[in-house]
């Protein structure tokens, strides 16, 4: 079977990741805050460079305060704002593959950061290692939670992220969020808002009145 | 054009269980379910006690259930039993067991992958001991029930077949099909193992008009799958173009493609699969990244209500049209959990 096997192209192509670092990140809205979820996987050419940045001592190993060291500057080159405010992250959870694995670009490098803040809009930029990288970022989908996201962008290379959000089903959207979820009616919808306040102001300005006449009449 | 390939004159073992258990005995007068589970009996009955008490496991075996993965498998191990380590009338019961439960186009995919693997092994010299059809890995989460739920698994490098057996269903959902090399030729016949994935995408990304295809395309490049394995239970929001802004044709081509998927389980599961994707289709988008010319790279999702699909090449240092995951999903049934209740 071997000797009747030609292939058309194969060369030495492997079957993992060679040159690039691949930083995949998948961003979590809830109501309470925002998961960011970052997943490194170095290709085998690339290890020699990450480890000239994670092997501080040169030992040829990683010891546990230097992935904690990596795990930090990498956390510190991600930013996220939302609302246009910067989103302090802290990290959740981290983990390491074995050095062996690397070495076969088989292994992947875990971060896991939160912020408490939530609002409507965010933008997520991850600026580690552009000039090895390739990226791939994303933003889950939870619709037991309400999350409608109305708009995302990305650059051509995935390293940043915008996405506009609302909660629906007992969400409070802020002004720009329902602004976008009524589209054009938005100003007949306000109208009708304003009109149905205005009657309820009326039913109850005549109600305390009648309340107050009738307590006077209790009270003589 | 798999099958005139694969079953030309061959000394492999491998593919001589696939003379062996014959394609057109697939469908036969016994129903599906008996025949599958006939088969999984057969070829658990072929085993000595040590060999089937490696191959199965109890059907409720979570870390078993995801144990499975794109990579080689001695970089990722895998549990059950290894093609290579069984005697030919056992490889010949995998292989019979595969052919009942899967439909014609199905198993002829699954083995262009693996004979696949065998070429990479080959072309791979040295390197060549992480890959082959002997490195494939067998197991069955449960006992093989026509009434009660079970789980057979398939697969290896480039491969997981995860298949949740519940009397008439076979869900299909999470599995891995991928293929490197993309193109390979046996006896001077070349084999696409996701050929007909590729072409179907393209011929509908070239369907669709101008404005549908500003629609479709991603203005970023996607360099992976992003729901590969490791992603179970995560769903990414939708972009693209929704079906519901094609004409009838595109999206009978969406459908089409959909099925290169869908209809690698046996017909009977593999209709009623496509029928839930049809009834959802209005609320179904597709994705492009890349080039629109066929033989570019080009990535491509497609995701519904209760599917996800995404096909990537692989620019790994080599053509990335030679090296292609794609992952099937169904966000609200992955291992038959709607249907089972995990």
């Amino acid at each position: 079977m071997s000797a009747l096997l030609a292939l058309s192209l194969v060369g030495g192509a492997a079957a993992h990741r060679l040159d690039e670092y691949l930083q995949a990140t998948l961003i979590g809205v809830t109501r309470d805050g925002i998961d960011v979820e970052i997943h490194l996987t170095p290709g085998v050419a690339m290890l020699p460079v990450l480890m000239a940045v994670i092997d501080q001592d040169r030992d040829g190993r990683i010891s546990s305060g230097e992935e904690r060291a990596y795990v930090g500057r990498v956390a510190r080159e991600v930013e996220l704002r939302v609302d246009g405010v910067l989103a302090p992250l802290s990290l959740i959870e981290s983990n390491f593959p074995t050095l062996e694995a690397m070495r076969e670009g088989l292994g992947t490098i875990g971060i896991k950061l939160r912020t408490a803040r939530s609002g409507h809009k965010l933008r997520f930029e991850n600026r580690h290692l552009p000039q090895v990288s390739a990226y791939l970022v994303n933003c889950l989908a939870a619709p037991s939670d309400g999350l409608v996201v109305r708009r995302q962008t990305r650059d051509e290379a995935q390293r940043s992220i915008e996405l506009e959000y609302s909660f629906a089903a007992g969400a409070v959207p802020g002004p720009r969020a329902a602004w976008f979820a009524l589209g054009p009616f938005w100003p007949a919808a306000m109208g009708m808002l304003l009109v149905a306040r205005m009657a309820v102001l009326i039913y109850r300005a005549k109600h305390d009145k009648r309340a107050s006449k009738s307590s006077r009449v209790e009270s003589l | 054009m798999v099958k005139t390939t694969l079953l030309g004159p061959s000394k492999s073992s491998f593919l001589a269980a696939v003379l062996c258990c014959g394609l057109a005995s697939a469908q036969s007068s016994l129903s599906v379910a008996s025949k599958i589970v006939a088969s999984a009996n057969g070829f658990l009955s072929s085993l000595d006690e040590g060999q089937r008490s490696k191959v199965l496991f109890e059907f409720n075996d979570a870390a078993q259930r995801m144990r499975w993965s794109n990579l080689p498998t001695t970089m990722v191990p895998r549990a059950g039993l290894k093609m290579g380590d069984l005697s030919e009338p056992q490889r010949k019961a995998v292989m019979e067991l595969l052919a009942a439960t899967l439909s014609k186009r199905g198993y002829e995919k699954v083995l262009a992958i693996v004979e696949g693997d065998e070429a990479l092994k080959v072309a791979s010299g040295g390197r060549g001991s992480m890959f082959g059809r002997d490195l494939f890995y067998i197991s069955i989460l449960g006992k093989p029930s026509v009434k009660d739920p079970w789980m057979l698994q398939f697969g290896g490098h480039h491969l997981a077949l995860n298949i949740t057996i519940v009397g008439l269903d076979g869900i299909l959902t999470p599995s891995l099909t991928a293929a490197q090399p993309a193109k390979y030729t046996v006896d001077g016949k070349t084999v696409r193992p996701l050929g007909a994935e590729n072409d179907k995408a393209f011929a509908l990304i070239n369907a669709l008009d101008e404005g549908q295809r500003k629609q479709a395309i991603l203005n970023y490049k996607v360099a992976d799958l992003v729901l590969g394995p490791g992603q179970d239970g995560k769903t990414i929001q939708p972009e693209g173009i929704k079906s519901s802004a094609m004409n009838a044709s595109q999206q009978a081509m969406l459908l089409e493609l959909v099925g290169e998927w869908a209809g690698i389980v046996n017909e009977q599961a593999a209709a009623a699969r496509m029928a839930e994707i049809k009834a959802n289709l209005s609320a179904t988008w597709f994705a492009w990244s890349g080039p629109t010319t066929n033989g570019m790279p080009a990535y491509y999702r497609i995701q519904g209500p209760t599917v996800v699909i995404e096909y990537a090449p692989q620019p790994l240092g080599g053509d990335p049209t030679m090296h292609i995951h794609t992952i099937y999903r169904d966000p609200t049934n992955d291992y038959g959990k709607k249907s089972v209740g995990h």
